[in-house]
């Protein structure tokens, strides 16, 4: 359980925070070039920058162009979502909101079935497939003939969806943003746990260089199952302040974060989320990912595209904006 | 009554008496009873909850072992779920260390998902042989992933020490786009499962079960303990309780003897100052009703004064008193003078205020330690306590002079009653008291021969001795004859005159005498009322007619008896009940018996004698009028009393040829009895001409020697008579 002395300077700093990054359309964090996405509903506008949003974001390899030069127009571009469950139909939304000539296409509507959805995409000669949502992608890289983009999709290496007609946005907030964030609010923090699943290399070695570069001393687990994740956590739980909790379906469950979110509360470990839904568990802090962001980045990643080719884009773009919720 | 009581009250003394002692009267004693009950109780509700505490600690214990049985095996699920994914001996170390630290844990084998053992590990000196899961412990195990409560639990109730639980191990996971829109509150979530294998754990909890059994041990002896000094408190509580009961043995022992005097002490307890006030209450009772009954008893319910019965009592203590302080007292014996003569005059009443009256003032005439009694009718005894022969005398003399100056004034008439007195004397002689009585009497009856309204004083002379000593041998002969059915009856025909036929027989008594000759009731009825002889002689006489009625009436020949009853007979209140129930006994016929009741009876009719008379006519008895013409001679009584027959007195009879007044009062006695509608007997008809002019006369039946003397069996036959008589008496039809 967080002090409250503690507790309440955090949400002080918080709402702050939360006003800069989210009202301000993480003007700061976000590309320049690129319009500012509208802010959601329920962020305050900030008026004070905190330490964190000063910072400049982690390094983008794509950066917008002057914003005394008009982008160029894009072409049509099919959207393909997994489902309409929220957290990808305002994806596609918000992008397309930002795309000249955009389709949408929903694999979970079942007045047709997906073959047939995806043979219309095909057909409606897209520029550009943008795939949110792992079954979006896996469907999109195996048969779209334009170059896909997706998005939405933990473990994108177990599936095999980096091809060289593919390229992918981070389903993650930004790391160095959530810990700049999450330091701000509890600046107690030393050492933090973290257990991700196989395969994670990339996501491992940004993590380090966030945690480094915020003087964090970071315990990193590997765990192949909930429960192993639930055991790793036990032994874990006597030697971190914090813990911060990688969204790797693979190795998490309800069960297993139910109750390490209930051990955690218990030995007063601080925990971050990614998913608000959690803090009714327990959980300290929610860093989130925002539509608009995501959605920004996938058309920054389609204008590169455009201009200067597949090749030049990396396999995966990281995302520029966070949403921090505390209880 | 008295006796019943003191009966139930010596039970219940007795009933105390065993409160304590259970030797004497070999019943159980009520402490005892008591105490065995409350410590079969104590015992029962103990053992009851000595069971309950071993079922209940075993159920607690049960459930216990089954909540660290459930956290064990969570704990062992999520500890060796990394046995499943990769050969690591710290996973294995850590496991054998998780299960030394549970000495209740014997055996933890962890098996892969297709039932082959992945690891064990044994805690037990001789560890039981582990074996793959056999195809319906892997079915079953397989059926409770996910479930609520995902094991399988053997062992419990009848062997709670034991247990073995058999739990899947699995993973879970969230769906690849599961975490997109998360919500961990969501029960429903869809969740990817994996099986990886089985844990089983075998359980022992011998050592809490022993413990509990050892605690149990400790209160059951804790518990006998208990009851021994609770047996031991309670004897001593309930003692001291009902040790008010022990006190109030004795004075409901002495109660039950007869003191009424007896006093309870008072009781702190409420339910035994109850029975405590009960029994003062039933004392005083019993000492208001022993006074009420001593009182009936004792005294004479005219007067107030004591009464014969009483009197011989004082007089028996007085005659050892004076044998034992060698003095002497004196008896007086006193008969009044002019009594029948008032009675006569003014009437019974008059007669009762008289008496009373003369009571008064014989009580006035004597000293406060003399006695005084009425004996019945006008007959006082006193018995003056010591003093000689002249102080006797002068005690005598006072209380004539006090007599002689009393007046009664009755109906504006005025009476100087006088008495008689007889003096005895009690001295060193040994004499019974009915022989001192006699002594008195006698001396009474010398004084009014001597002209009345005197002393004698009885002295020893020869003829007086042979006259005392013969009374008080009518009385041990009477007595001898009551007690060995030694009188004798005889039947004396009554005839009607018209038909010459016998209609009854009076029946007379006799007794034998010593010389084998019946003696006449004359000779010894008056030593039986003085002794008080008369009602059992009246009794002896009624049961002996239902014999004799019983032995010689037959319905072709049926008897009619005549019986003479006294007036003490009608004083007993049995007499009724008595006759109704010989005669049902004998089967008499009622309407055939007729009890003669003398005239002086019949007129005083007290109201007990009235609802006699008539108890015993509604059971058909007829009654005669005896000896008319004697007493009272007044015809309006024949008016008021309701008789069947009158029977003239023998005096008028015995010589009435030659007496013209006795003719004519006979006449006018049968004129008089035929109009009030009763039949006439004559009596002492010894000869013809007397039967010649009975007849005519008017004169209904005859009863005398020329009619029948008496005989030994009632005659059935017709006795005959003058026909001169009786075409005399047709004639004058």
């Amino acid at each position: 359980m967080l002090g409250t002395g503690r507790t309440r300077r955090a949400l002080r700093r918080l709402a702050a925070l939360t006003a800069v990054l989210a009202l301000g359309g993480c003007s700061i964090l976000a590309p320049q070039a690129e319009p500012p996405p509208p802010p959601p509903d329920d962020v305050v506008e900030p008026e004070v920058v905190a330490p964190v949003a000063v910072e400049t974001p982690p390094p983008v390899e794509v950066m917008p162009d002057p914003v005394v030069v008009p982008p160029p127009k894009l072409p049509p571009v099919a959207i393909i979502v997994s489902s309409s469950q929220p957290a990808f139909l305002d994806v596609a939304k918000a992008l397309s909101e930002q795309l000249s000539e955009s389709r949408i296409f929903d694999l979970g509507d079942n007045a047709q079935p997906p073959v047939a959805v995806l043979r219309n995409v095909n057909d409606s000669d897209p520029a550009a497939v943008v795939a949110i949502g792992l079954r979006a992608a896996q469907s999109s890289v195996a048969m779209a003939e334009s170059p896909v983009v997706f998005s939405q999709v933990f473990n994108y290496h177990d599936h095999g969806l980096l091809t060289d007609n593919s390229r992918g946005v981070s389903p993650l907030a930004p790391f160095d943003a959530q810990l700049a964030a999450w330091v701000e609010i509890d600046p107690g923090i030393k050492r933090v746990g973290v257990i991700v699943g196989e395969g994670l290399e990339d996501l491992v070695a940004e993590a380090e260089v966030a945690a480094a570069k915020h003087d964090l001393e970071l315990h990193l687990r590997i765990a192949s199952s909930d429960q192993e994740v639930l055991y790793i956590f036990r032994r874990m739980a006597q030697e971190i302040d914090g813990f911060w909790l990688i969204p790797d379906n693979r190795i998490l469950s309800a069960r297993s974060l139910h109750e390490i979110l209930s051990i955690a509360k218990r030995s007063q470990i601080s925990v971050v989320v990614p998913n608000e839904s959690m803090l009714a568990l327990g959980a300290t802090i929610s860093i989130e990912t925002q539509p608009a962001d995501i959605a920004a980045t996938i058309a920054s990643v389609l204008r590169k595209i455009q201009s200067e080719g597949l090749q030049a884009v990396p396999p995966i773009t990281p995302l520029s904006a966070i949403r921090v919720v505390t209880q | 009554m008295k006796t019943r009581i003191g009966t139930l009250l010596a039970n219940i003394a007795k009933r105390f008496s065993g409160l304590y002692s259970d030797s004497s009267s070999g019943k159980r004693a009520l402490v005892h009873e008591i105490l065995s009950i409350q410590v079969f109780s104590a015992t029962l509700v103990g053992f009851l909850a000595i069971a309950s505490l071993y079922w209940g600690g075993q159920w607690i214990l049960q459930d216990n072992y089954s909540r660290w049985a459930l956290q064990w095996t969570d704990q062992l699920n999520e500890l060796g779920s990394p046995l499943y994914l990769a050969e690591d001996q710290e996973i294995r170390i850590s496991l054998d260390n998780f299960v030394s630290r549970y000495p209740e844990i014997d055996q933890v084998v962890y098996y892969a998902n297709d039932g082959s053992v992945l690891h064990a590990v044994d805690t037990e000196d001789d560890p039981d042989p582990v074996n793959a899961l056999s195809a319906a412990q892997l079915r079953d195990a397989i059926a409770v992933v996910g479930a609520s409560e995902p094991y399988l639990m053997t062992g419990g109730f009848l062997d709670p020490r034991q247990f073995n639980i058999l739990a899947p191990v699995w993973v879970e996971s969230i769906p690849d786009d599961g975490l997109f829109g998360f919500d961990p509150v969501n029960t429903e979530i869809e969740t990817k499962t994996e099986l990886l294998g089985f844990v089983n754990m075998k359980l022992d909890f011998v050592m809490f079960h022993d413990r509990l059994l050892s605690n149990i041990r400790t209160a059951v002896f804790i518990l006998l303990g208990l009851l021994l000094l609770f047996a031991i408190y309670g004897r001593y509580a309930l003692r001291k309780a009902l040790a008010s009961f022990a006190d109030l043995q004795l004075p409901i022992q002495e109660l039950a003897k007869g003191n009424l005097d007896v006093k309870f002490e008072p009781s702190q307890h409420r339910e035994i100052s109850d029975i405590v006030e009960a029994l003062e209450t039933t004392a005083t009772a019993l000492s208001e009703r022993d006074a009420q009954l001593r009182e009936l008893a004792n005294h004479d319910s005219l007067t107030g004064l004591y009464n014969r019965r009483r009197f011989v009592e004082v007089l028996r203590s007085e005659v050892l008193e004076v044998m034992r302080k060698n003095r002497s007292s004196a008896l007086f014996f006193i008969d009044l003078d002019q009594f029948k003569y008032i009675n006569d005059a003014c009437g019974h009443a008059a007669g009762d205020r008289l008496i009373r009256k003369v009571a008064d003032e014989l009580q006035r005439s004597i000293e406060r330690d003399d006695v005084i009694a009425r004996f019945g009718g006008d007959e006082f005894a006193i018995l003056v306590r010591s003093v000689d022969v002249a102080g006797a005398r002068a005690a005598a003399e006072t209380i004539l002079k006090n007599m002689r100056r009393m007046a009664h004034i009755e109906e504006e008439q005025l009476f100087h009653v006088h008495c008689s007195i007889g003096i005895t004397m009690l001295s060193g002689t040994n004499l019974h008291h009915d022989e001192l009585i006699n002594q008195a009497d006698i001396a009474c009856r010398e004084a009014k021969s001597a002209g009345r309204n005197r002393l004698s004083i009885f002295r020893l002379r020869k003829d007086g001795s042979k006259s005392a000593t013969a009374d008080v041998s009518w009385m041990n002969c009477l007595r001898d004859a009551l007690d060995n059915d030694k009188f004798e009856i005889r039947f004396q025909p009554i005839n009607e005159i018209d038909s010459g036929e016998t209609t009854h027989h009076e029946l007379l008594i006799r007794v034998m005498g010593e010389d084998g000759k019946l003696i006449s009731p004359d000779a010894f009825l008056p030593s039986a009322v003085r002794f008080g002889l008369m009602t059992e002689i009246d009794f002896w006489m009624i049961r002996h007619a239902a014999i004799a009625y019983a032995k010689y009436s037959t319905p072709e020949n049926r008897l009619q008896f005549s019986i003479n009853l006294s007036a003490n007979a009608f004083e007993n209140d049995d007499l009724t009940g008595y006759v109704q129930e010989t005669f049902e006994q004998h089967g008499v016929i009622a309407s055939d018996i007729v009890f003669e009741i003398t005239e002086s009876l019949a007129v005083r009719r007290p109201l007990q004698v009235d609802r006699q008379i008539a108890t015993l006519r509604d059971l058909g008895c007829k009654f005669a009028l005896d000896d008319f013409g004697t007493g009272y001679s007044s015809f309006s009584y024949l008016q008021k009393l309701q008789f069947d027959y009158i029977k003239i007195d023998g005096t008028f009879v015995q010589d009435l040829p030659n007496n013209p007044v006795d003719q004519k009062m006979i006449r006018l006695i049968a004129e008089v009895g035929r109009e009030a509608g009763m039949r006439t007997i004559a009596e002492y008809v010894r000869n013809v001409e007397t039967l010649e002019l009975l007849t005519e006369l008017g004169v209904d039946m005859v009863q005398g020697f020329f009619v029948g003397r008496p005989t030994k069996v009632p005659k059935t036959k017709a006795t005959p008579i003058s026909l001169t008589a009786r075409r005399q008496r047709l004639s004058r039809k």
